[in-house]
């Protein structure tokens, strides 16, 4: 069996069977990656497949909750939809809106489009809360999960699973999609949407379709993260919605089908475990995005799928200590960086403002289960000291991971140039 | 009728860019199965009327018949599904995907399997099988599977070709096919033109007069965008304005 089918089994079998174990807060975090990471895959359909960088797909994220919701209602007043089937209006709605917007939106391309997606959802994010029929106002508008078909869809639990299986659904159509020759094409409009029009194809029709289909996959995630929360507001709209997707997208890498949801489920569980702890999440999150556009841009996917196909090639005894070194100085820099950020947030934070005026001076503040002088030489010594030492280590092993690299590079030219002069005698 | 044996016809065909005028009436048919080349100093406006004639732009005034029928103003898709396909002087190709996807986009194309959101690529074998048929004629087959970014120049010349091949035209036209590349590497490409478009017709611009001379059965001089002289290569040689506008000494 292929390592990869191996993998994929395990990821599904686990998602099924593990769920009913976890708490509740959990069990709704999952929800939430599992949405997260359909619109990071619909995004990224637009985005790295088609080369086309959105910056509004809140629109379509939106305007499917905001559909499914408005689909809810009429259930709750008796129209005889079941609920399970609730998520495909979203991507109804996605689809037709996707068609609209991207009419106007694939007519320019590179930066420009980007702007026109931005300026079309940040439309919508201005409208709402004055459009009070369609969006409910300020407040936005809610709902609640009608029992049907013998579940009550009352429980977490419940949803979860119709979240996976619409998740799934999707998520298989959008792969399936990229197989056909419509996936080709989608990759040629990439590298150069001039061969593809002069080579026969109408670019202008298949960009606005990719778009429509972008946006329908965008509006089913949509629909299934209102029903989750039974609610939404205008909010939804607001470029942070856009904002999140691009970011999965790219930490988890554009290259690879499965990158983007990688990386919206990776981040989801961060925020999850992360904004307990701390209050500088979201600068954390940044701070991730930031580092692996700069070192690693092909994206943890990418990273994971490049190891995968040069694992004959390889020398991984020589390629461990280094890799060993250099996760080692990955873990003593980012030690240092949260010693010197969570540090900052508790001396500007009010608490110790209020300490401060009651004691006078700069009293020292508890952190890791100590007491640390804020004039203290080890206080800021430390950290400084953890970052030059792991930035050392992960520079040094960096270079010997290069050369293991290299030297796997040259064997596969020598290997190709064998084959050919094979074929050619 | 003038279309059976020209089957390209271009009548009083101008271009401006604002007050710009780069292509300033041109009048020129290529016979039904030629090789027919456009020479010219740098600026005559070769690059702009191959624009033209492939849909890249309209032309201001004047009429591009292909087979009898007028295709001025269509757009670029519509002319190369009427059988007129070309390639481009700075390689352009999905740098991105594999050498055999480069051409079985086209492939495709030319089956009209262009919306198809229900198969397989993979499962295409017909198509696929085409597809390598057309990578063996212009010996890329052993590349199949490479990323087109990692081709060496010439073979990225050679994979143009193809490209501009898969949709199968009628009528190619060929952007300086042999810019930049060695005297072996042109030596090997005319070869492979000169075998491909056996049966076709063949309109290239190029700047090799050697490559010209020995390809082509018709040469045109395009001189500050209007046709100097249409004729037999040996008698564009020999004649004196065509000397005086662009040969000068080397080529006599």
């Amino acid at each position: 069996m292929r390592l990869s089918t191996i993998f994929i089994t395990l990821s599904l079998i686990a998602s099924i069977a593990v769920p009913p174990f976890l708490d509740l807060g959990l069990q709704f975090t999952l929800i939430t990656a599992l949405t997260a990471a359909l619109f990071a895959t619909a995004f990224n359909l637009l985005a790295g497949q088609a080369g086309m960088l959105s910056f509004g797909h809140a629109a379509f994220f939106g305007l499917g909750a905001f559909g499914v919701l408005h689909l809810m209602q009429v259930v709750e007043r008796g129209f005889g939809v079941p609920t399970v089937l609730l998520p495909a209006f979203g991507g109804l709605v996605g689809l037709l809106t996707g068609f609209a917007f991207g009419y106007f939106a694939t007519r320019r391309s590179g930066a420009y489009f980007s702007l026109i997606t931005l300026a079309l959802a940040e439309l919508l994010h201005v409208a709402a809360p004055r459009w009070t029929s369609l969006f409910g106002g300020e407040a936005g508008i809610s709902s609640m999960r009608m029992p049907s078909l013998g579940v009550t869809f009352g429980a977490t639990i419940e949803v979860y699973y119709l979240t996976l299986a619409w998740f799934l659904i999707s998520v298989g159509a959008l792969y399936y999609l990229s197989r056909t020759p419509f996936g080709l094409l989608i990759l040629s409009l990439r590298d150069s949407e001039e061969r593809v029009r002069f080579m026969g194809y109408d670019a202008e029709r298949s960009k606005v379709l990719v778009f429509a289909i972008s946006a329908m996959f965008t509006g089913i995630a949509g629909g299934l993260a209102a029903m989750a929360i039974e609610t939404a507001n205008f909010s939804i709209f607001a470029m942070h919605t856009s904002a999140q997707a691009v970011l999965y997208t790219f930490v988890g890498g554009t290259a690879v089908f499965m990158g983007p949801a990688v990386g919206a489920i990776v981040f989801t569980l961060f925020a999850y475990w992360v904004s307990n702890a701390t209050a500088a999440w979201l600068f954390y999150q940044g701070l991730i995005f930031v580092l692996v556009i700069l070192f690693a841009p092909q994206g943890l996917g990418g990273i994971l799928q490049t190891h995968y196909r040069a694992r004959h090639q390889l020398d991984w005894s020589r390629l461990a200590s280094p890799y060993v070194l250099y996760a080692l100085g990955m873990a003593i820099t980012a030690f240092g960086v949260v010693f010197v950020v969570h540090s900052i947030e508790i001396l500007f934070s009010s608490s110790y403002r209020l300490a401060a005026e009651v004691e006078g001076g700069l009293p020292a503040y508890e952190m890791f289960g100590r007491a640390w002088g804020p004039l203290a030489p080890l206080t800021w010594g430390g950290p400084i000291f953890a970052l030059v030492v792991g930035i050392a280590l992960m520079r040094r092993s960096r270079r010997n991971i290069a050369l293991v690299w290299a030297d796997t590079r040259e064997e596969r030219v020598e290997a190709r140039n064998l084959d050919v002069e094979e074929k050619r005698t | 009728m003038s279309g059976d044996t020209h089957i390209l016809e271009l009548s009083g065909l101008k271009k401006s860019f604002g007050a710009l005028s780069i292509i300033q009436g041109v009048d020129l048919q290529v016979a039904r199965g030629s090789r027919h080349a456009i020479i010219g100093p740098n600026g005559a406006g070769k690059s702009t009327l191959f624009n033209l004639i492939s849909g890249a732009f309209p032309p201001t005034a004047g009429g591009i018949a292909l087979n009898g029928r007028s295709i001025a103003g269509l757009a670029p898709a519509q002319i190369n599904r009427l059988g007129l396909s070309r390639s481009f002087q700075i390689t352009n190709v999905f740098a991105k995907q594999t050498v055999l996807d480069n051409v079985l986009i086209g492939v495709m194309a030319r089956h009209g399997v262009r919306f198809n959101l229900w198969q397989f690529t993979s499962n295409m074998k017909e198509l696929r099988n085409e597809a390598i048929a057309l990578l063996a004629d212009v010996r890329l087959d052993h590349r199949a599977e490479t990323l087109a970014s990692d081709l060496a120049y010439s073979e990225l010349r050679a994979l143009e070709i193809g490209m501009t091949l898969a949709t199968g035209p009628e009528i190619i036209l060929l952007d300086e096919p042999t810019a930049g590349m060695s005297r072996e590497e042109t030596s090997y490409i005319v070869g492979l033109i000169r075998r491909l478009t056996e049966g076709k017709t063949l309109l290239m611009v190029e700047h090799d007069m050697g490559v010209v001379f020995d390809l082509c059965d018709e040469v045109s001089v395009l001189v500050y965008g209007k046709v100097l002289m249409t004729g037999a290569p040996a008698e564009v040689r020999a004649n004196r304005e065509v000397q005086a506008a662009y040969l000068g000494e080397e080529a006599i």
